[in-house]
């Protein structure tokens, strides 16, 4: 095995470097294409880090009055939106975090803010209200109200907006103004992934179960057993896997062959509390997860879910968000405490050096 | 996450009008030294100065098993999982729903959510009630009687507008309904804060130190009177009635206030517990003690009263006044002394109601696996219409009290203290629609051993 290296016996977590927000940190992710790294606190405190050093770059307080709520960089990661109890959306920029916009939108909570994977659109979702503005902010489209609060938003093609609610996923090509396909199960929706092709629309329900679709067939199917709400799924890059949260446990469901109907899922018993954030890498079967314990690992996946930690830190209290940097060679995660960890993560070989592969 | 480290809530239901925004608005005011944090169901006038209040869509969710103790509340949900990460700002949540809101959904919220229910802890319901209105209300709609009968707490308001009769027949009404809740009647919602805040009802542990029953005191007694009687004798005289006797406790120094009426009351209903002496007709009837009047002879029946110095003298009769024509006379003037106060008090009887409590109380240990099941099909068949359990139970072998609660059909039991030289014993209340008392108790008496 000549590619091997020495490296720190840690594991995978190397020593990056750490910062703290003012409150209770709800939502990070990387700007300017990994150079910077953001992070809003419930208080609605906004802050700017050098992605390598961790040194602040600037830092707002009070941008949400009542609280942030959300936070969404843009796929170009030039600008980036907030929302919060105040009822506003702020479009900003990210070298200086200067407002270039603010939305309006009444009332309600903006719980929600998804960019569309070309960033030409952001959607966003209020109480029973989803919205669609570019990126200067010119509203481009209006949902009716939804039959409750909406849980989750997610882009599934450069026009097609999925929502999710009490009782349904809706499909609206926002573009043609269009109702393109609804998804219906009587259950409350907590949260919703698609799979890279769109095809697959995976829904955490309150009920503490799983339930998926297969918008090509119309296929669904109903993963129960969770001894919690499964409030957190990612996919990874190619499709074939969702980790979802809902216990201690990551379970892992593999779409590979007939899957995961009738299949045993896999479990990863890393953490001994929930499960509190989950995030697959960018590129490969590389999943982080975050606990209220704490705890952050990051496990790497063989196709039929089941996998082996390849490193794990603590993040000091409840992982409140986790973020692979554009490249997956680091991991940056924030906490109840507003505390921020950034990891450097590194491989073992020589040929993969970025990453894995 | 201890219960102690959780934050309370306590929820407050009510019909609309029936003043929920006026006791929030009063406990928001008053100095407590808690911050609360309000979510509020019906745009009220709350002081957005006076704390954290955030406004909700009520939003009941049922799944998709279609099991009612499932159904919750996705708005509480959410907000409380934003509040969750804002423990700093306060310690203390309230909740008012909207006056047609079925408090099961917003009880069961924090039970079966795990995110919720490892941060928050139910402390109680405070139900609302006009007492002006409410018996309209309770005929026309069955979510004024499920908040009656989830109800900790009953808070009896606007009482000014209401007679002292009909408050009474009112709370013996609600009081049939649910006989585990605590009635407070007020003016303007003027209730001390202690008794809707920091109940710690969930927690039977705690409500059992502090009450030995769950249940209110059903009283052997219809009726009350106070007599402001001078010193001399006094006749006691009673037409025919409906009974060829009657129990009665006489008291002196009884005072007038409902406070000292239900001092009375509970040591005559101690009282009652004795083994009665039987008077005839021109006997003396002594104070403090359970005596049991002969009424047998056609017309007027006489007893004694004696006054030694002025006094009032508490009368708790088996049956009302009214139904024997009862009459209070000094002998030597033959001059009728009129009652000052009369209250009259809940007895057994026929329960108009859908709504209503059924109480099992039995001696003795109970069978374990005969009783779970038998609770599991009672509450799988009637959970629909079982709003609140609670109760203690003696399991044979086990030297601990179980002490038990559920919400339709969620339930939870656990140990409490030893039962030690305490006689052993069970008591269940089950408050519900159209319960079948006969049946529940011949069903429970099979699990005893």
């Amino acid at each position: 095995m000549p590619d091997i290296e020495p490296f720190s016996p840690r594991g995978m977590f190397h020593d990056g470097w750490t910062a703290e927000v003012n409150d209770y940190a709800i939502a990070c992710g990387w700007a300017l294409k990994g150079k910077q790294f953001i992070v809003g606190d419930v208080a609605g405190g906004l802050f700017a880090f050098e992605g390598d050093t961790g040194k602040i770059i600037w830092e707002k307080e009070n941008t949400h009055s009542g609280g942030l709520l959300a936070m969404a960089i843009h796929p170009e990661g030039e600008i980036f939106a907030t929302s919060g109890q105040d009822g506003y959306v702020q479009i900003c920029n990210c070298h200086e975090g200067k407002v270039i916009k603010t939305l309006d939108l009444g009332k309600g909570w903006v719980e929600h803010l998804k960019w569309s994977n070309d960033g030409l659109f952001l959607a966003i979702a209020s109480s029973k209200k989803v919205y669609v503005f570019n990126e200067i902010g010119e509203e481009k489209w209006i949902s009716e109200d939804h039959p409750s609060t909406v849980s989750a938003i997610t882009w599934s093609n450069k026009n097609e907006l999925a929502t999710a609610c009490y009782g349904r996923v809706t499909f609206f090509d926002i573009v043609n103004n269009k109702t393109n396909q609804k998804l219906e199960w009587q259950g409350s929706l907590v949260s919703m992934e698609l799979s890279p092709d769109g095809d697959i629309v995976a829904c955490g329900s309150q009920d503490n179960s799983v339930h998926f679709w297969r918008r090509s067939t119309g296929m669904d199917a109903e993963m129960t057993g969770y001894p919690g709400k499964p409030s957190h799924l990612s996919f990874d890059d190619s499709g074939k896997l969702l980790a979802t949260s809902g216990s201690e446990r990551i379970t892992v469901w593999s779409f590979v062959g007939n899957g995961p109907e009738g299949t045993m899922p896999g479990e990863l018993c890393h953490h001994t509390e929930p499960i509190s954030s989950l995030a697959f890498s960018n590129k490969g079967m590389l999943v982080a997860s975050g606990s209220r314990d704490g705890s952050v690992v990051a496990s790497f996946l063989k196709k039929d879910g089941n996998g082996d930690p390849v490193g794990a830190a603590f993040a000091g209290d409840l992982v409140g968000a986790i973020s692979w940097r554009p490249d997956d060679c680091a991991l940056a995660a924030v906490n109840a405490k507003g505390v921020v960890n950034v990891w450097e993560f590194k491989v073992r070989t020589n040929l993969f050096s970025k990453g894995f592969k | 996450m201890s219960i102690k480290d959780k934050v309370p809530v306590t929820i407050l239901t009510g019909f609309l009008g029936s003043g929920k925004t006026t006791l929030l608005n009063r406990i928001l005011s008053e100095e407590h030294g808690k911050r609360i944090a309000v979510i509020e169901n019906e745009y009220g006038e709350v002081g957005i100065d006076q704390g954290l209040v955030i406004n909700a869509d009520e939003e009941v969710f049922e799944m998709s098993n279609g099991c009612i103790c499932c159904t919750v509340r996705g708005d509480l949900i959410r907000v409380l999982g934003n509040l969750m990460k804002r423990r700093d700002k306060f310690d203390y949540v309230l909740v008012e729903t909207t006056g047609l809101a079925d408090p099961g959904p917003v009880a069961q919220t924090f039970f079966m959510d795990e995110e919720i229910s490892s941060e928050f802890t139910l402390d109680g319901i405070v139900t609302l009630v006009d007492a002006a209105h409410i018996d309209q209300q309770l005929g026309r709609s069955d979510e004024s009687s499920e908040q009656v009968a989830f109800a900790d707490v009953l808070v009896l308001n606007k009482t000014d507008l209401v007679s002292d009769d009909a408050l009474d027949t009112l709370e013996s009404r609600l009081r049939d309904m649910n006989r585990m809740t605590r009635i407070i009647r007020a003016e303007n919602a003027k209730v001390p804060i202690e008794t809707v805040l920091n109940l710690s009802a969930f927690d039977l542990d705690q409500i059992l130190k502090r009450r030995p029953t769950f249940l209110e005191p059903e009283y052997p007694f219809e009726w009350t009177g106070v007599y402001d009687l001078d010193a001399g004798k006094y006749e006691l005289i009673l037409e025919e009635g409906p009974d060829p006797e009657m129990s009665l406790v006489a008291l002196v120094n009884q005072g007038e206030s409902e406070e000292e009426l239900k001092d009375g009351a509970e040591s005559s209903v101690r009282l009652y517990a004795e083994k009665a002496n039987t008077l005839e007709p021109g006997n003396t009837i002594p104070y403090g003690e359970h005596i049991n009047l002969k009424l047998e002879d056609k017309g007027n029946k006489s007893f004694i009263l004696n006054a030694e110095k002025p006094t009032k003298i508490g009368l708790f009769t088996q049956h009302t006044a009214e139904e024997f024509n009862m009459k209070v006379i000094k002998s030597i003037e033959n001059k009728e002394i009129p009652f000052n106060t009369e209250r009259f008090w809940q007895a057994e009887h026929e329960h108009d109601d859908e709504v209503g409590s059924i109480a099992i109380e039995r001696f003795g240990d109970v069978d374990p696996e005969k009783l779970n099941t038998w609770m599991g099909r009672l509450l799988s068949e009637k959970g629909v219409d079982i709003f609140r359990t609670k109760g203690f139970i003696s399991y044979s072998g086990n030297p601990r009290r179980i002490v038990f609660q559920g919400v339709h059909m969620l339930f939870t039991a656990q140990p409490d203290k030893e039962w030690g030289n305490e006689s052993r014993r069970n008591q269940l209340v089950f408050i519900g629609r159209n319960l079948n008392e006969k049946e529940m108790q011949e069903g429970f008496d099979k699990c005893l051993i």
